[in-house]
């Protein structure tokens, strides 16, 4: 996975590729596993680690990230600031790859989280909606 | 309201001292790992004891004749790394490996994730699946009879899981669709091949363990994926939660399937 950002100056390198990471992880979370749901009554369901999917390191691959920096004109020492850039960019990148992967099966839309049982129905609907048009 | 929540921890209880257990009313004899920190993150059942069994005579993996056998408190990752269990069963060294996570397989043990019964272990697909015997510190329970509902088994509130008999099969496989959140399965099913027949354990799909038996009769016939086309497993007495409904865990149960017996041939 490769991501790069303009974060003006960058006074420690390690700090501003730590965040850069937690930001990528955080968009691919929100994309492919975290979600607050609630039954009709209000509840909370996924009130604790064991069913709030929570994005972990061996989720993940390796991350590329690089920086184009150019100075900010408007502070002392040109920053602009870098936390969680990452999470920007990454849910329409992860959603437009999953997009891509299911095109060819005739799926054209699909809501964030996008977990396996999703992709199963939207697979499954698709293939439906052909089949009435056959 | 608050919940109370007791938690006592007994270590190394000696085997006699059952008087201990008899005042936990509604206790359960866990091991310390994956059912114990889950139980404690729910405050669930609202008073726990739970006895931290140090027993080491508990502990431990040997062959006799075609059977492996378990002490119940022997840990995930024993089991995962034993050379013993590699040979003999490979496919349950592979489950092992696949609990939780490592701090949940050095802490959690066979026999508390069995006294557990949680319907989305892993341990009771290979309990069913690999034939095996459940002994205590009074009888000997069939897998067959042991899991007996949501949460339920077999056992007396102070009956001790003492060791598992798992039969040797001539092949066998776990095939694991795994919660992201928790590692827990969604659909686990353990399938393994004896001369007398195909046993298929299914775990994490319905309330309870259970053996796929339409399964077992279509493999026992012919030992390939192709036999189990067309098999399909009625979604009404499956699990539906958030995570995975019952129509998806329908799904996914076929497909497990498949994929053990593909593991199980190479």
């Amino acid at each position: 996975m490769v991501a790069a950002d303009d974060v003006g100056v960058i006074l420690n390198p390690m700090i501003v590729d730590g965040q850069m990471h937690g930001g990528l992880v955080q968009g691919i979370g929100q994309a492919l596993y975290e979600e607050a749901q609630y039954d009709e009554s209000g509840q909370l369901l996924t009130g604790s680690y064991l069913n709030y999917g929570m994005p972990r390191a061996s989720d993940f691959p390796f991350f590329n990230v690089g920086n184009h920096p150019t100075a900010c004109t408007h502070n002392p020492i040109g920053a602009k600031g870098v936390g969680e850039v990452g999470a920007i960019g990454c849910p329409p990148a992860v959603i437009n790859a999953v997009l891509d992967a299911l095109a060819p099966l005739g799926v054209t839309d699909i809501s964030m989280p996008v977990t396996p049982e999703k992709v199963w129905r939207a697979i499954a609907s698709a293939q439906a909606a052909a089949s009435t048009r056959d | 309201m608050t919940t109370c929540v007791t938690f006592s921890f007994i270590v190394r209880l000696p085997l006699p001292r059952r008087s201990i257990l008899r005042q936990a009313s509604q206790g359960k004899l866990l091991g310390g790992g994956r059912a114990f920190c889950q139980c404690s993150s729910w405050t669930w059942p609202s008073q726990v004891t739970s006895c931290r069994l140090g027993v080491t005579e508990l502990r431990g993996i040997r062959t006799e004749g075609n059977q492996l056998i378990i002490g119940a408190f022997t840990s995930h990752a024993e089991v995962a790394a034993s050379a013993e269990v590699r040979a003999k069963i490979p496919s349950l060294a592979r489950l092992a490996d696949g609990i939780g996570d490592p701090q949940v397989r050095n802490r959690g043990t066979l026999g508390g994730s069995l006294a557990h019964a949680d319907p989305a272990a892993d341990y009771p697909a290979a309990v069913l699946g690999l034939s095996a015997t459940v002994h205590t510190d009074r009888r000997t329970v069939p897998a067959d009879r042991f899991f007996t509902g949501l949460f339920e088994t077999a056992l007396e509130p102070d009956e001790i899981l003492t060791a598992v008999r798992f039969t040797i099969p001539q092949r066998a496989a776990y095939a694991k669709f795994a919660s992201h959140a928790s590692r827990y399965a969604v659909v686990g099913v353990m399938v393994a091949q004896y001369p007398g027949g195909v046993r298929v354990g299914v775990t994490g799909a319905g309330p309870s363990a259970f053996r796929w038996t339409a399964a077992e009769s279509a493999l026992t016939a012919r030992f390939a994926p192709e036999s189990l086309a067309g098999l399909t497993y009625p979604a009404d007495d499956l699990t539906s939660t958030p995570e995975a409904t019952a129509d998806y865990r329908a799904h996914l149960l076929p497909i497990m399937t498949k994929r053990a017996v593909q593991t199980a041939l190479g």
